[in-house]
């Protein structure tokens, strides 16, 4: 698992609207908490 | 998760969910939560490859770890912890450490925009076995806008039909018409409602 205070690796994925999200277009705006799922179907 | 939404727009923190599903997987999990106020992220294609790039991704089991990785936005991981795929998320905990996050670094950035919304006289007609009105149908839901939006099956009723083609011309759906304007396309009225529902 990544460790904090390293730098976050960039990404670029497509979102449930279609949309492409990136990591770099938060930069400097917004902090960003990213859920990981094992498999869709299961919240929290 | 959705009911602490706000805390989390409050300490300028935006939530990605990220899975190895593929992105109509997504969309339909979206509608049968009942329409989810953050966007899911489809790491599809290579499988997993960004949960990799995290440490977080179990080849053995084609799956993602269910872990949580806190950015600040000047790109630093500040948190980053697992419970295990079967394990719960503490959303509650994830929120403070956000509000801490946000605390030492938030000073510097601009305040949340203010989301334009979309206004309650919003009409989307559709046809019945239609492709592109069920993608701008699932939109909606997906973005909590049942209420704002009524819907209009121009296949099921007539007078819907006419209406339509008294205000464009023709018999073509989806038409999304929004402060009283006819949108077409399917694609231009998803992008219109997510840049005024959900924009990033």
């Amino acid at each position: 698992m990544i460790e904090a205070g390293t730098k976050a690796p960039q990404f670029e994925l497509s979102d449930h609207l279609g949309r492409k999200v990136n990591l770099k277009q938060f930069a400097g705006r917004r902090h960003v908490m990213l859920l990981f799922y094992p498999l869709d179907f299961t919240p929290t | 998760m959705e009911r602490l939404q706000a805390r989390f727009l409050q300490a300028n923190t935006q939530v990605l969910g990220v899975s190895v599903d593929s992105v109509y997987c997504h969309a339909n999990w979206g509608r049968d939560l009942g329409g989810i106020s953050f966007p899911l992220l489809a790491d599809f294609h290579p499988k997993g490859e960004v949960a990799g790039r995290y440490g977080l991704y179990l080849p053995d089991a084609g799956i993602t770890d269910r872990a949580t990785v806190i950015i600040d936005a000047a790109g630093v991981v500040r948190h980053a912890s697992s419970v295990t795929p079967s394990g719960e998320r503490d959303i509650e905990a994830l929120a403070a450490l956000c509000e801490g996050v946000n605390r030492e670094h938030g000073q510097a950035l601009q305040p949340v925009q203010k989301i334009p919304g979309v206004s309650n006289e919003a009409v989307l007609y559709v046809k019945s076995s239609c492709g592109f009105s069920r993608a701008a149908l699932l939109a909606r839901d997906n973005l909590h806008l049942q209420q704002q939006i009524t819907v209009k099956n121009v296949t099921e009723d007539p007078s819907a039909m006419a209406q339509l083609k008294q205000l464009i011309g023709k018999e073509q759906a989806p038409c999304l018409v929004l402060d009283g304007k006819p949108i077409l396309e399917s694609a231009i009225i998803i992008q219109q409602l997510v840049s005024r529902a959900a924009p990033l």
